[in-house]
């Protein structure tokens, strides 16, 4: 029943992010959904890690921000230099955000067959 | 690694994470209608469809203008019209005799003992309206187109048979006092001159007598002529077409009855 609490912590935080006030400048908009980008595949990156049973926090906490200021910073840095890094952040975030989906994927699978059929053994003995 | 430390931080990167996807998302449906994000081709075609309304609009606004005008002048001219009528059918009440009526004038008041029958009344208003009278009255009875003076006996009761005379049909009682409306001086003219009405009267020792007034009221008819079979004369068609144009545009020439009340 642990997964109940990043749930609630997920809608507390649109919860709260839809009523701030703040509001983001339009010029780092294009920064800002890069580091959403960044986010969400820590984050997925975590549910695989937990599933994995390899978990760690720190690694978790540290991964999120970081990679989300690093591959805002990377994108602006890409916009000064002239070369469009932007593209490379989100196709390298794409695809490890898929392949981490994949794995999230084969993992809930298998466990729910490991599940069924040890029910099913414990039926039939 | 136990099971129930892996929560907290997830929980915490989640909470961060709905922060920033609902920022983002807010940034988003801003920028989409950001009008300086927008591409030029967008613009452009927004420029065009919106001065396009705005003329159509301008256009409208001078439409609903002249209908505006047009239903105000019309309502103006409606009013003059109904103020004409409105006029018309006053003066035509004045002469007619269905509304009381004041103004300068005489008064003759004739006493019992003075000989003097129907005619002789008779040859008082004539000469009263030969001489500019506007409105005449004897005994609170109005004298207008259907009145009559006439005389009339009494011949039901034999023990005391008398004759009277009578206007509109009502028996008139002494002292007769006519009222009249005029130039009060041109009435007396009329009324005094040599060889004229009231000589004649002095030849039978009558001598009513005849006063200036300032002021007086003659009333109305008592009973309204209401007119059943009378309608307004119009000529046969394509005979006048002038004049008919006239009567057109004329309101006033309808039935005298939807006029008199």
């Amino acid at each position: 029943m642990w997964f109940i609490l990043p749930i609630i912590g997920l809608i507390l935080g649109i919860y709260l992010g839809s009523n701030i006030t703040f509001q983001l400048p339009a010029i780092y908009i294009k920064y800002m959904s890069i580091a959403v980008l960044a986010s969400l595949d820590s984050v997925f990156g975590g549910i695989k890690a937990v599933l994995k049973n390899n978990f760690d926090g720190t690694i978790l906490l540290s991964g999120f921000f970081t990679n989300a200021l690093l591959a805002a910073l990377l994108a602006y840095l890409g916009d000064r230099l002239g070369v469009d890094l932007y593209y490379a952040a989100i196709f390298a975030f794409g695809v490890r955000i898929f392949q981490n989906l994949a794995t999230i994927r084969h993992h809930v699978i298998t466990n729910l067959r490991q599940r069924k059929a040890l029910a099913r053994g414990e039926k039939n003995e | 690694m136990s099971k129930i430390r892996w929560p907290i931080p997830i929980t915490i990167v989640l909470l961060c994470l709905g922060i920033m996807l609902s920022l983002q998302f807010q940034a988003q449906t801003r920028i989409a209608s950001d009008l300086t994000l927008q591409r030029t081709e967008t613009l452009i075609a927004m420029v065009r469809g919106l001065s396009e309304k705005r003329q159509k609009l301008a256009l409208e606004i001078i439409d609903l203008g002249a209908q505006l005008r047009s239903q105000v002048e019309s309502n103006r001219d409606e009013e003059t019209l109904l103020e004409s009528i409105d006029l018309e059918m006053k003066k035509l009440q004045i002469v007619n005799g269905t509304t009381p009526v004041k103004g300068p004038g005489l008064t003759i008041t004739i006493e019992e003992y003075m000989p003097i029958i129907y005619t002789d009344l008779l040859n008082i208003v004539n000469e009263l309206w030969n001489a500019g009278a506007e409105a005449i009255s004897i005994n609170e009875h109005r004298i207008t187109g259907y009145s009559t003076i006439s005389v009339a006996e009494d011949i039901f009761s034999e023990a005391n048979y008398s004759i009277f005379m009578t206007v509109n049909h009502e028996k008139l009682e002494y002292p007769i006092v006519i009222k009249t409306i005029g130039n009060a001086n041109n009435l007396e003219k009329g009324l005094t001159l040599p060889g004229g009405i009231m000589d004649n009267l002095a030849l039978f020792n009558a001598y009513p007598k005849i006063e200036k007034v300032e002021e007086l009221e003659i009333p109305a008819i008592q009973k309204p002529v209401t007119y059943y079979f009378m309608n307004e004369y119009k000529p046969p068609e394509g005979t006048i077409a002038e004049e008919k144009k006239d009567e057109a545009a004329n309101p006033l020439t309808k039935p005298l009855r939807n006029i008199l009340p």
